[in-house]
């Protein structure tokens, strides 16, 4: 048993992902519970690769590889959760601020948050405050993500935390990021938290839920 | 397939054509042959005398072309230089290019107080260890002129404390004969005798004409005994355009290429085959300081067109770069690093020195050891250019990702980041907010810190027992003799 769980391990650390799918199915097969193989191997091998990426041992590309390993075993194992904490890791609406197009940052951290497990609904790009607003009461998301690259386009993502609080719906916090965005302006809009970079952005989601 | 493409994009460079390098070539054997050079050594006139070249009063020697040309040709054309361990690292000739430092700096700036004060042996330590950690630096110098250790002794000195502490080949001046004899003894006891020492030489030493057109006897004693025991010897002048040779660079290289090849001439003469790295600098003498300038923009054209000279002549050539004129390691020295490093590379330099340099070659810098050998790596990865075959144009894989899609999560991208984008190790990438979380640190305050973590962690290869107390022996009874 403690092999199989090794392999799965390893597949997500490296980034193969039909490697990982097949321990995954060789696992369930065995008849392993679903929570066991996320909480003793998916996670843990996700968090040592965000530790290997901060220490700059690994870069972007294979980050992305392991979290797609990651999303195949999650894929596989989603019918099969018991507990509804796994279930349940946390879900995102993410998306580019309204007139903005330069979406690679969101798909960044899109990738980082699913890496981690999250749930993530993206929502594209140049998506109005509604659209974000509308798209988490419908998902009961817990969390609305919002990319800005222009100084014209992140004005917009004051009016998501507005809308947010107009319809009353103080258990969707509200994170943005992007190269213009900074903890002052933050503040100012009264997000409740923002990313300095996508491996920033999951580490501020992960605090919002924890709280 | 395309059968005609030429895959590899590399930037080149090329500043003379060939009726400029004949141009050249015809000048230096002019200035030889009319002119003539002064050699100070009763031997090396003898030589030449022998060999058909004209004496006249003052032992000025006037060299024929045919003996030039016949140096040329018998001169190895491919030199491989061995690392302590006799490995080979250095093949030099061709465009291949290798860095390292230099020799005999007699001051410091000291890595904890900031200071500019005298270079110790403690220095050269430093130095041979932060050279040896540095993957760009190919081969290690002094650095430094100890001032600790008495006139005569230093160059033995220093040779024991750099073959002690690291295994790469070794650049080294000496004094007189007599010293250059202890250092040569030193190293072949580190090869295992002397013959082994010939057949894996892991050392180069540095001696040179004086401009103008003038060898020294202690000079020639040095050529010469290299040339007898086959130990790899770089002789080449240095040159100042303006005041040892003519303000102009046409004329100063001239000038320089004719000491350079009389030098090869002899050389060749005591031991056709014998192992030499030839070439020149020639730099402008500043001439409201009168200062020798190590990064005037014009040294870098006399080193261009001295490179595709010797190029042409199919001999190992060295190189000057990685040095400033600034007397700390501030944005001037930064600069001049950064172009005098890429020009050089460009050059096809084989045996580039200097790296460290500061203050006109009076000032060592530990920490710029460090910088040079980022820069180093930026320039590589720069002159490795990028290739254009279909695995690289890689259209599949633009058209499965088509128009608004990313490449981050393609395999390709996976496949091909590590070879295809250099990573600095200390130049800063990151963004404003975790630049300022991670201490704000400017690259200066990196490259102090990054030395300092060197000389406290980086451990070389130590050389056996045998062979380190051999080198004790050697040293007690040189620096016995001396005291006496």
């Amino acid at each position: 048993m403690a092999d199989i769980i090794k392999q799965i391990y390893n597949a997500v650390v490296e980034g193969k992902v039909e490697e990982a799918s097949s321990a995954v199915q060789d696992a369930l097969n065995s008849g392993l519970e679903a929570d066991e193989i996320l909480n003793k191997s998916l996670i843990s091998a996700m968090d040592l690769v965000g530790q290997r990426f901060g220490e700059g041992e690994i870069f972007i590309p294979q980050v992305l590889w392991s979290a797609k390993a990651m999303q195949a075993a999650m894929d596989l194992l989603k019918p099969h959760f018991t507990s509804s904490r796994s279930k349940d890791v946390g879900k995102v609406v993410i998306g580019t601020a309204r007139g903005d197009i330069h979406d690679i940052g969101k798909n960044l951290v899109a990738i980082m948050l699913e890496g981690a497990g999250f749930q993530v609904i993206d929502l594209g790009v140049d998506v109005e405050p509604e659209g974000f607003v509308e798209k988490a009461i419908e998902e009961k998301a817990d969390v609305i993500a919002v990319s800005a690259l222009l100084t014209t386009t992140m004005q917009s993502m004051g009016d998501v935390v507005s809308l947010v609080k107009e319809r009353n719906l103080p258990s969707v916090k509200v994170i943005i990021g992007g190269a213009p965005v900074d903890g002052a302006f933050c503040e100012e809009i009264g997000a409740d938290a923002y990313g300095i970079d996508a491996m920033d952005g999951v580490r501020k989601v992960k605090e919002l839920l924890s709280r | 397939m395309e059968t005609s493409l030429n895959h590899l994009c590399v930037p080149r460079f090329e500043l003379l054509d060939e009726s400029q390098i004949l141009r050249l070539h015809h000048a230096a054997l002019r200035i030889l042959g009319e002119v003539g050079v002064k050699v100070n050594h009763q031997r090396a006139v003898d030589l030449l005398a022998g060999h058909g070249a004209k004496v006249d009063a003052d032992n000025i020697v006037k060299i024929p072309q045919f003996l030039v040309e016949e140096a040329i040709r018998s001169a190895p054309s491919d030199l491989i230089i061995y690392n302590r361990k006799k490995e080979p690292v250095m093949e030099l000739g061709g465009k291949r290019i290798y860095f390292g430092t230099g020799t005999d700096l007699p001051k410091t700036i000291d890595l904890v107080t900031r200071k500019v004060r005298d270079t110790t042996s403690d220095d050269v330590i430093l130095s041979t260890i932060i050279s040896d950690a540095m993957p760009d630096i190919d081969f290690i110098g002094s650095f430094g002129l100890p001032k600790d250790i008495r006139p005569g002794l230093h160059y033995i000195k220093c040779f024991e404390l750099e073959v002690r502490n690291s295994a790469k080949p070794i650049f080294f001046t000496a004094g007189s004969e007599k010293d250059l004899n202890v250092i040569l003894d030193m190293a072949s006891t580190v090869a295992g005798g002397d013959e082994e020492l010939s057949r894996f030489p892991f050392l180069i030493h540095y001696s040179e004409p004086t401009s103008p057109l003038t060898h020294s006897k202690e000079a020639l004693a040095k050529l010469l005994l290299c040339s007898e025991r086959k130990i790899p010897v770089n002789y080449t002048p240095a040159l100042l355009a303006g005041s040892t040779g003519p303000v102009t660079l046409a004329g100063s290289l001239g000038v320089a290429v004719a000491e350079a090849l009389s030098g090869l001439v002899i050389h060749q003469l005591a031991n056709r085959g014998s192992p030499i790295i030839t070439g020149v600098a020639a730099t402008a003498m500043d001439m409201l300081h009168a200062t020798v300038s190590y990064s005037a923009p014009e040294f870098r054209l006399t080193h261009s067109a001295y490179a595709e000279l010797f190029h042409y002549y199919n001999l190992p050539i060295w190189g000057t770069a990685g040095c400033s004129d600034a007397q700390f390691p501030d944005l001037q020295a930064g600069a001049e690093y950064g172009f005098s490093l890429l020009s050089a590379a460009l050059d096809g330099a084989n045996l580039i020195h200097d790296c460290g340099y500061l203050g006109q070659g009076f000032i060592a810098s530990p920490e710029m050891i460090v910088f040079a050998n980022e820069v180093i790596g930026m320039v590589k990865r720069y002159l490795s250019g990028f290739s254009i075959d279909d695995a690289h144009l890689a259209l599949d894989v633009v058209r499965s990702v088509g128009p608004g899609g990313h490449f981050l999560g393609e395999k390709h991208t996976l496949d091909f980041f590590k070879q295809e984008h250099w990573r600095p190790s200390l130049f800063n990438r990151e963004n404003l907010p975790n630049w300022i979380k991670k201490g704000s640190k400017t690259l200066d305050q990196k490259l102090v810190e990054k030395a300092l973590e060197i000389s406290k962690t980086h451990k070389p290869e130590p050389l056996s027992s045998t062979v380190s107390e051999e080198l004790d022996r050697i040293w007690d009874k040189i620096s016995s003799q001396m005291e006496k």
